[in-house]
């Protein structure tokens, strides 16, 4: 048998449907997470019929006449896919408007049964709901459920099992009336209102009105104040990364990698002298090396993904967008673009697709376009690496990056508004408030483990395979002879990488062995640091105590070559280059246009390269006293960019003009 | 204000007797905060808008309240829940 979850957005369906099938599909709390449907089955201990019992989550909807995308995936699947039973979540404290979506349900036959949940909040607001009342005037059984705390599931799920198979009345008809004509229709919307109304009125007792004045009303006027909004986010950020980045992240960082240290030596000891070097060096400096330095920064991760959970389920997200709408309004997208970038902390793939529930075409495909510029995930080690080797005050780079990303975000959409010939944006930004609440610690500590599983996955995977693959060619030549000491300019990732690292001189970091580290980032950003890790054969960057003994340098720049500005650049230029092939595909999938797909990318590559090039050759002049090597060939490459750019905001004007002038 | 409100009085007279639906409603933005109002009508030619507004509880004949002013955003009560709307949509909300 097959369950649907359906109810309106942010009403608990995917926390619900973790509880009951034990799956980590991820949550927040606003609406609109939920972009596709999700299925799992039902656990043992809450199924006692014996069969499997399938349940398909589906993302929030108002009503069965499709407004946005997610909506059409849930009215499309509820109509033609025949669940065996529906369950409606409802938002126990706002049954006015949820039960709207009900009674719509109720119509289509298929038995119902209402998951009446947040019933924990009743009490809290001062709201009485007379559930047996509610089952009988509409007819199907009501369960009140607490999905964060997992109560009232049993019950639940035996009164779906009980549910199947039997036929289902509704207390109101007017669907299939809906569609005949437009006048009917209309009538019959507001008497469904009216007859919600009139039913909330019999089963539900206000002590407080909900449009007094609470407490949450007076914290958004503080928290998405026009002057405090931005600070205060700028302080959130800054508090998350010091604690993730310099404070508990290393704490728990050191621990690991002196696992990983041993690991090495074990294997190391293992192996003896009888394994020729080549192999011995591709499993320790290659694989163990490589993949361990990636590992060694997953405690930082995990802080900080623990910390942006806890941040997502209190609620302040949602004023995040609020706070931004402001400015993204005038650079022609909306607050709803937030959401893809505040999914895309977490990583680009799931922010790009998040894309889909704004509706603007062209709204939708910019957004796309410049959510990867949002630090994700993966970039995070990239930022930790290099914050905490060349710059002592670890914190500030890493919120720095994100309000780089952000300006850059801004500066994107404008160019991009520009380009594309659209007024200032005229689409309406709406978006449900939810309530402040205490973050559950045992749900961060969920989504975090979910989050780490990913990590590891991938580092054992995608990073294992391309460090070695990084191992080998730098081992050998063109001609498959071992490379000599001394003679690693012979190599064939040398060999590869060296005409990029010219490209990368104005940049600050023309040593192929940096430039192989950027181009193996495309595959996935970790790379970075595995790539850094095999070519200059470190395994530890955490400690850089440490590091500095295992590399017998004074001077960790003077391993790498590079000065703190030319560093600066290189992360820069890490972060705002197109993101991994993954996100690009992602980006392919929701823009839906291949001149938007490589518009896109080209946007990114010149982002990246103009953002280190400035970075760098302002950066040293002010530090030095004179410019960087490459001045004059970079200024070339940044000043093709930016004329192209500015030819191509210049043909619109003038299009633009010529449009006026045919229609004056 | 009070000759706004005079104006006001004076021009839905006018519209009253030359019988035109010309709207002379106040719109969410001059609307005073927490003082609940009954929506009049969605000035609104887009259409998905106005039905997506509908399923929220957002109509003609429903109650409104402002909760507060924020940046260039509204924060507004409808049926029995908190929403966030910009002062685009803030003005297509005749009240």
């Amino acid at each position: 048998m097959r369950i649907a979850l359906a109810g309106n957005p942010n009403s608990g369906k995917t926390t619900l449907f973790n509880a009951i099938t034990g799956k980590i599909e991820y949550v927040g709390n606003w609406p609109g997470v939920t972009i596709a449907r999700k299925e799992g089955d039902v656990k043992k201990g809450l199924n006692k019929s014996g069969d499997k019992i399938r349940v398909v989550d589906l993302p929030g909807a108002y009503s069965l006449s499709p407004f946005t995308s997610e909506e059409n995936i849930t009215s499309e699947f509820i109509k033609s896919e025949n669940p065996d039973v529906i369950i409606n979540i409802v938002d126990a404290t706002n049954l006015n408007r949820s039960l709207f979506f009900t009674t719509q349900l109720l119509e289509l036959g298929i038995p119902l049964v209402i998951a009446l949940n947040k019933s924990d909040l009743l009490k809290k607001k001062g709201i009485v709901v007379n559930s047996l009342a509610l089952g009988k005037k509409l007819g199907c059984p009501v369960v009140e459920t607490t999905s964060t705390e997992g109560s009232g599931l049993t019950d639940l799920i035996d009164q779906a099992i009980d549910a199947h198979g039997k036929k289902q009345t509704s207390p109101f008809t007017g669907l299939s009336a809906s569609a005949a004509d437009q006048t009917t229709a209309e009538k019959i919307k507001h008497e469904r209102f009216a007859f919600v109304n009139q039913l909330v009125k019999e089963v539900e007792m206000r002590q407080i009105a909900s449009n007094k004045q609470t407490v949450q009303d007076a914290a958004d006027r503080i928290i998405a104040n026009k002057i405090l909004g931005i600070p205060i986010f700028a302080a959130v950020i800054y508090f998350v990364f010091s604690l993730s980045q310099t404070y508990l992240g290393p704490f728990f960082a050191d621990y690991l990698v002196g696992w990983i240290d041993n690991l090495y030596g074990y294997i190391e000891s293992l192996m003896g002298t009888e394994v020729s070097p080549v192999l011995s060096s591709l499993l320790l400096d290659g694989i163990i090396g490589g993949v361990g330095a990636v590992m060694g920064f997953l405690p930082l991760i995990m802080v900080l993904f623990f910390l942006l959970a806890l941040l997502e389920d209190s609620g302040y997200m949602a004023r995040v967008a609020v706070v931004m709408d402001r400015y993204l309004k005038k650079v022609g997208l909306s607050g709803k673009s937030v959401i893809p970038m505040v999914i895309g902390t977490g990583c680009a793939i799931p922010g790009v697709m998040a894309t889909r529930t704004i509706r603007d075409e062209r709204q939708r495909r910019t957004t796309a376009m410049l959510t990867p510029f949002m630090p994700c995930g993966a970039k995070l080690p990239v930022i930790a690496l290099f914050a905490g080797v060349f710059f002592s005050d670890a914190a500030w780079v890493g919120t720095s990056m994100y309000f780089v990303a952000i300006f850059v975000i801004v500066v994107g959409a404008l160019i991009v508004q520009r380009i594309t010939n659209e007024g200032p944006s005229k689409s309406y930004f709406i978006m449900e408030l939810p309530d402040y609440r205490l973050p559950s610690l045992k749900r961060a500590f969920i989504s975090m483990m979910s989050r780490a599983q990913a990590f590891i996955i991938r580092a054992a995977t995608i990073i294992l395979v391309c460090n070695a693959a990084v191992h080998i060619m730098q081992t050998f030549t063109w001609n498959f002879q071992v490379v000599e000491t001394g003679m690693e300019n012979t190599s064939i990732l040398a060999g590869i990488s060296s005409p990029f690292a010219l490209l990368f001189v104005p940049l600050g970091f023309g040593a192929w062995q940096l430039a192989a580290a950027a181009i193996a980032g495309f595959i996935a950003k970790e790379n970075v640091i595995g790539t850094l890790a095999v070519v200059y054969g470190l395994t530890n960057f955490i400690d850089t105590e440490e590091f500095e003994l295992v590399s017998g340098s004074g001077d960790v720049a003077a391993v790498m070559g590079l000065t703190s500005v030319a560093a600066l650049a290189y992360l820069m230029f890490n972060l705002f280059t197109p993101p991994c092939f993954a996100a690009i595909g992602a980006m392919n999938a929701e823009m839906e246009s291949k001149k938007w797909l490589w518009a896109g990318i080209s946007f990114q590559f010149g982002v990246g390269y103009t953002l280190a090039y400035f970075v760098y050759q302002v950066g040293t002049l002010i530090t030095t006293g004179s410019f960087g090597a490459g001045l004059v060939p970079g200024f070339a490459g940044v000043a093709i960019f930016i004329s192209i750019i500015t030819y191509l905001i210049r043909r619109n004007d003038q299009n633009s003009k010529h449009i006026l002038k045919e229609a004056v | 204000m009070e000759l706004a409100l005079a104006n006001n009085i004076f021009k839905n007279r006018l519209s009253n007797l030359k019988d035109e639906p010309v709207s002379q409603h106040l719109n969410l933005t001059e609307a005073d905060i927490n003082s609940p109002y009954i929506i009049k009508e969605i000035d609104t030619q887009d259409e998905q808008m106005r039905e997506f507004l509908f399923t929220l509880g957002c109509y003609e004949g429903e109650e409104v309240t402002v909760i507060s002013v924020l940046t260039e955003n509204y924060v507004i009560n409808v049926k029995d829940a908190r929403y966030s709307i910009d002062e685009d949509l803030a003005r297509a909300i005749l009240i």
